[in-house]
């Protein structure tokens, strides 16, 4: 029968699997036929094995290999969303960051004198009251009564207290007499609480204008503090009142800020710096902030290749109540970024140079699902007041800022101004200042939202700073550097400049390796797929086709079988029912039995196909000729075969 | 004829093959093969066979696809990171102290004595621009053939579009005072720069414009006293420079005292002297095993300021970096300072980054495959990027300049650049030194190294020594010095430095490979499993198939080829051609008419007897199986 192998096999595979799936008479039958030909491994053993220990044992085995698959599966499932970090370093070159220069004090005193003057007046009395300190010798004493006179409106807005804390009643600074404190107490620096013998405690108390019983008491351990922000208050007060203009113009240039500009091995001037108003110090000078369309970069590191700046600090034109410190404030920032120069900025000593060592890190997280940040801010519900890309400081300003609008009706002079508000003062608004602080103590203790709501951004910049000092000018050049510094800020200065009023700046790259820290995700698709692939192959030997194999036997065999049974069943029950009525009939249970008369050729022609007769696309036999190979069909079961095709 | 039965004989032999023709061919591979789809589409009825079929071609398609990817993503060469954090008892980084001025300016003063002077006449003239005063009174004439060569001008740019240069000696100085007078009143408008010239007296000038005087006069005395300098031997530069046991006045590490002697000297070009601890370049590096300022090191130094060079450096202090063994310190990337009066702590935290070489990251791992010669090699240290860079310079410098620059090391056979021997260096360095084309090329040869470490220092400073303290203090520091009980040193000199290792002293990124051969092949493997519970035996599986399908088509063409030659045969000598009923009677079999169409390709195997006519349908069925049986069956 060497005429068809491919044939003979066809057979043998057709005597090896007498029911297919669905045709199998029973589920125990096909749960047999499944286990003998499924392509996975361990069921088949359950099915061939001798025995019923050793059955037992296969069919354990074979559970606990699905079942070791199936958490396999789930473990590779929950770690799909993990991310591996990878750190690259690139030497190339390097864009020099944006470097914002402010002075500590942000507008010239001289020139604030007529806004400031009554407010500082009261703050000199208020020392004096208090602490007894008067600057001038000559200065007299003015009585209680003489501040009246003045109209101090400023201590009637917010007065400043003296507290003895156990007793709880205060000293009114304006009015000298005792009085018991309503509301709550609130104490900026908690640790007062504990000493108990520190009896004089100095603060100020913030009334709710529309309800006065409504009140808050801030209490400070120092009077340093207790003054200094009692006057910012108002500070901010007369500021919100000023137009962006003059505040401008009262503030530094940056001819006064900048003597001498050295970048890259060249010399720069004030056109290569941005002027930025910032509220709380006054104009601040961005150097290579971008805004002329370039962005400087530097090919080499080093000291003498980054930015040489000289600043004129000018110690004797500052505010002595608002800024107690001298030297000027830089941050180290990229060109789209907001300077948040009064939370991470880096103080500048005079008579000194400051070298500032850069190392930049730029670091890229993966936004959702790996992790819960942002890429644009677009998603965040706040508002960016700020025109700069997204960070979650400006998030957190803009949210405050946002929530101040609502709940006090005006913007808090320290953050822009969102679209159709204006800053507070108390002309206006004479709550907000408790309004402020009642808000500013809820954002702190994360009750307005603002840290649920703000995320970080995905992708950051940043330059770690390495600041190293060094005495400038030295003793034996001090001479001629500051002749000819005097020479340079121009022939009007008379004298000669000081050098506590010059500071030396030099910021640059330590190296040119940019250290970029990026997420990627550990796992992609095919990875997963393949590690499933492998834990199946590992356990079971099993593929998506043996899944599909599964479906098709358990679900829809199964299923059709168990139909065909019932279906069975309801006929049997229902011929029961006729035949008891009925005479039976059987033509149509066995149409394949034709040994009872002969059919003719039509006859033959209109039958229904034997369950197990040819396949639907030979053409039907003639039946003379298949009766007649019925008959060899015993001796040559492969020409039956061939007879069939 | 033979052959052919040979070569079904050899096929046999060969193969041991399951089928002649294609289709027994593919039944056979599917129903034996491992792989789990061929098996389903011979096993099912006609339409799960269909379903069957597609089901088994897309897995193929999508294991070759996710295959694709897979090798994709292994040729990317990816790498992940892994972080310690943690302290462990590591070398102590080699420490370099310098002194912010590179000479005694007691020892050099015979050298810049003109030129000292020469600037002070011009800043003279420049500040106090009243003609008739100052610098004429000085008794000896001025040396103006320095001034000559380098010469600084005054820019008057009250004209934006024509300014006019003013050179500070020459005749017009008178105009110059008026014009500065008249400067008084508006705004200044004089800018200082420095003239460059290619060749003394030659038009081809460039003015370097500063927009502060300051930095004008700084820059022009440093190209100045550079080109003094570099004329003085080597050994003699040491010499002036600041001496070991004048500025290290006492070092204790750990609780080892520790002298000048365990300081390396090195002839830094910046600096003068500088004086490493810990180099490891003669003996064993030291560790420190225990965190804290109590066993790091400890240093008083002095940095006399009084004989700092006036107008070389500005800035008073002491200049330290921390590195790595037997590497070059670069004190004007890496260095800090440390002020005069003070006490500085600098806690060090060890940032190391080991990468992976080539082809997972482009990094060189000792520098011997970049193409620039490393001139740093001559004080026997290891690559860095930053002699590469600088080597990169200097090797540019002498291929356009024909000199060295002061600054950096010389390769062999050239010398330093001086205004005697190289008029024009001063200009070919500026233009080179700007030059952005150059810069890049050097950018683009360096390579940055493997390992890169990073010292992370944590500094703090305080006042030392207390106004108490001062005073005896300085005494014994002057009595161990000088062997003086006068004091020598004051607090503008004096400087104290503790270095240390912080809590966690190191922080180690380490690379390693994302994607190894041993992961792609499991991923490989997980693919072909997964979709098809293939391996690599399915796939020997499949060749197999095919160099047996390869097998059968030989075959066919060669028993085609026969067939052509014959019928060629029999076209010429035509036997007696079968009739036309033979011939229908032949191919068609009565009742069966469908296989009328299938006899059609099997024509092409004609039998072998060409005379011989077709079997009839009936006694096909008795006839024993021969090979050409095949044609008729189908």
């Amino acid at each position: 029968a060497a005429t068809a192998p491919g044939k003979k096999i066809t057979a043998r595979l057709k005597r090896t699997l007498p029911v297919r799936g669905p045709q199998a008479p029973t589920l125990s039958e096909l749960m047999r036929w499944y286990c003998l030909n499924t392509n996975t491994h361990g069921c088949r053993r359950i099915v061939v094995s001798r025995g019923r220990l050793r059955r037992l044992l296969w069919i354990l085995l074979t559970l606990s290999a699905v079942g070791l698959i199936l958490w396999q599966c789930a473990e590779l499932l929950m770690n799909y969303y993990s991310a591996s970090v990878s750190v690259t370093v690139q030497f190339q070159k390097l864009p020099f960051p944006a470097v914002t220069i402010c002075n500590i004090n942000p507008y010239k005193y001289s020139a604030m004198k007529e806004y400031l003057s009554e407010l500082d007046k009261e703050t000199k009395k208020a020392l004096e009251t208090f602490y007894g300190f008067s600057e001038g010798k000559s200065k007299v004493r003015r009585s209680v009564d003489d501040w009246n006179s003045t109209g101090s409106d400023f201590f009637q807005q917010i007065p400043l207290l003296k507290v003895e804390d156990f007793s709880r009643t205060a000293t009114d600074l304006h009015s000298g007499q005792k009085r018991k404190i309503e509301g709550s107490v609130f104490h900026k620096d908690s640790s007062i609480v504990n000493s108990g013998d520190s009896n004089d405690i100095i603060g100020f108390q913030l009334c709710d204008a529309n309800n006065r019983s409504e009140c808050a008491l801030y209490t400070f351990s120092s009077g340093v503090n207790a003054i200094q922000e009692w006057y910012k208050l108002h500070y901010m007060n007369i500021m919100a009142q000023i137009p962006l203009e003059t505040k401008e113009k009262l503030s530094y240039s940056a001819d006064d800020l900048l003597l001498t500009c050295f970048f890259d091995g060249l010399s720069c001037d004030k056109r290569h710096f941005t002027r930025f108003h910032h509220p709380l110090h006054g104009n601040c000078y961005t150097f290579n902030s971008g805004k002329n369309g370039t962005i400087l970069s530097t090919s080499t590191g080093g000291s003498e290749y980054g930015l040489q700046v000289v600043l004129y600090i000018d110690e004797a034109d500052y505010n002595p109540f608002l800024v107690t410190s001298t030297g000027a404030k830089i941050i180290v920032h990229d060109q789209n970024e907001y300077p948040f120069i009064e939370d991470i900025g880096t103080e500048i000593e005079t008579a000194a140079a400051t070298s500032i060592g850069m190392h930049f890190t730029r670091s890229r997280k993966l936004s959702k699902p790996y992790s819960d940040c942002t890429e644009t801010g677009a998603d965040i519900p706040v508002e960016n007041l700020y025109n700069k890309s997204y960070s979650l400081q400006i998030c957190l300003h803009s949210c405050f800022q946002k929530a101040m609008v609502d709940s006090c009706g005006c913007a808090q002079y320290a953050q822009p101004l969102p679209a159709g508000a204006e800053y507070c003062n108390y002309k206006k608004n004479p709550n907000w200042m408790y309004c402020y602080y009642r808000l500013h103590e809820k954002f702190v203790k994360e009750q307005l939202g603002c840290q649920q709501i703000c995320k970080d951004a995905c992708s950051f910049k940043e330059w770690a700073l390495t600041t190293s000092i060094a005495q400038w000018p030295s003793t034996v050049s001090e001479d001629w550097m500051l002749r000819v510094l005097s020479w340079d800020k121009g022939q009007k200065l008379n004298k000669k400049l000081n050098k506590t009023d010059l500071a030396n700046l030099m910021v640059f790259y330590k190296d040119l390796n940019e250290r970029f820290i990026s997420e990627n995700p550990a796992n992609t698709l095919v990875i997963l797929l393949s590690n499933f692939g492998g834990q199946l192959g590992l356990w079971m030997s099993c593929s998506v086709v043996c899944v599909i194999e599964i479906v098709e036997v358990f679900f829809i065999d199964s299923l059709s079988i168990v139909l065909r049974r019932q279906w069975q069943k309801a006929k049997k029950w229902w011929r029961g029912r006729q035949r008891a009525g009925a005479p039976e009939r059987q033509g149509h249970h066995n149409p394949a039995c034709l040994d009872e008369d002969l059919p003719t050729f039509t006859t033959a022609l209109r039958l229904p196909l034997p369950q197990d007769g040819p396949l639907p696309r030979t053409p039907p036999p003639n039946y003379s000729t298949l009766r007649l190979e019925a008959a060899f069909t015993e001796q040559l079961p492969d020409t039956l075969e061939l007879g069939r095709r | 004829m033979n052959l052919k039965k040979y070569l079904v004989r050899a096929l046999h032999r060969l193969q041991k093959g399951p089928g002649y023709t294609y289709k027994e061919l593919l039944v056979w591979y599917c129903d034996n093969t491992n792989t789990h789809g061929p098996k389903r589409i011979i096993k099912e009825g006609p339409k799960k066979k269909l379903i069957w079929f597609f089901l088994t071609l897309l897995f193929a398609s999508l294991v070759f696809w996710q295959w694709g990817i897979l090798i994709n993503t292994y040729l990317s060469y990816n790498v992940t990171s892994s972080l310690s954090i943690g302290f462990k008892t590591m070398k102590f980084p080699a420490v370099t102290v310098c002194n912010a001025n590179p000479f005694k300016y007691s020892e050099v003063k015979h050298l810049l004595k003109e030129l000292d002077r020469l600037i002070e006449a011009a800043l003279e003239r420049i500040l106090q621009p009243t003609p008739g005063n100052g610098s004429e009174n000085l008794s000896p004439p001025l040396n103006l053939e320095l001034w000559n060569q380098i010469p600084l001008v005054l820019i008057d740019e009250h004209d934006k579009d024509n300014p006019i240069i003013l050179d500070i000696f020459e005749t017009n100085q008178t105009a110059v005072g008026n014009e500065t007078a008249m400067g008084n009143e508006t705004k200044k408008k004089y800018k200082l720069a420095v003239k460059l010239c290619s060749h003394q007296g030659s038009d081809n000038c460039t003015y370097r414009n500063f927009s502060s005087a300051a930095q004008a006069v700084t820059e022009w005395y440093i190209l100045q006293s550079t080109s003094i300098l570099s004329k003085v031997p080597l050994h003699e530069r040491i010499r002036m420079g600041y001496q070991a046991e004048d500025m290290i006045l006492a070092c204790l590490y750990g609780a080892e005292p520790c002298n000048y002697k365990n300081f390396t000297q090195i002839y830094h070009p910046d600096h003068g002297n500088c004086y490493i601890f810990n180099w490891g370049m003669d003996e064993e590096a030291l560790n420190s095993s225990n965190p804290g300022a109590e066993f790091g090191l400890k240093l008083i130094l002095d940095i006399s300021q009084q004989d700092y060079i006036p107008y070389l450096s500005s800035a008073a202090g002491a200049r330290l970096m921390l590195h790595q063994q037997k590497s070059f310190p670069f004190l004007k990337d890496q260095g800090i300072y440390a002020m005069a009066g003070t006490e500085t702590s600098i806690g060090v935290l060890v940032d190391e980054l080991e990468r992976m070489g080539y082809p997972y990251s482009d990094c060189t791992v000792n520098g011997s495959d970049v193409p620039v010669k490393n001139l740093y090699s001559q004080y026997n240290t290891s690559y860095s990027i930053q002699a590469c860079l600088r080597s990169c310079f200097q090797n540019h410098m002498v291929e356009i300049c024909g000199c060295g620059h002061y600054m950096f090391p010389l390769p062999e056979g050239v010398s330093y650049c001086n205004n005697e021997d190289n008029p024009g260096w001063a200009y070919c360095y500026s233009s080179l030194r700007s030059s952005i084309k150059q810069r890049q090329i050097c950018i683009d040869s360096c390579k940055e190294t493997c390992n890169d470490t990073q010292y992370k220092m944590t500094i703090s400073m305080a006042d030392w020594p207390s106004e108490a303290s001062e005073d005896w203090i300085f005494h014994i520091l002057s009595y161990e010095r000088d062997m003086s009980t006068n004091v020598t040193l004051d607090r503008n000199g004096i400087i104290k430095l503790n270095i240390y290792f912080q809590e966690y002293n190191y922080r180690t990124i380490s690379e390693s490979a994302a994607t190894t051969i041993v992961w792609l092949l499991s991923s490989l493997g997980g693919q072909f499993g997964f979709w098809m519970g293939g391996s690599v035996l399915c796939l020997i599986e499949f060749g197999e198939i095919i160099i047996d399908s390869l097998w059968i088509t030989i075959i066919n063409v060669i028993s085609w080829c026969k067939g052509l030659k014959q019928r060629r045969a029999r076209a010429q000598y035509p036997d007696a051609p079968p009739t036309v009923s033979e011939l229908v009677e032949a191919h068609t079999n009565l009742g069966f008419q469908h296989e009328a169409v299938g006899a059609v390709p099997g024509a092409e195997a004609l039998p072998p007897e060409p005379g011989t006519p077709p079997p009839n349908y009936d006694s096909l069925r008795v006839q024993p199986p021969g090979p050409d049986s095949d044609a008729d069956t189908e």
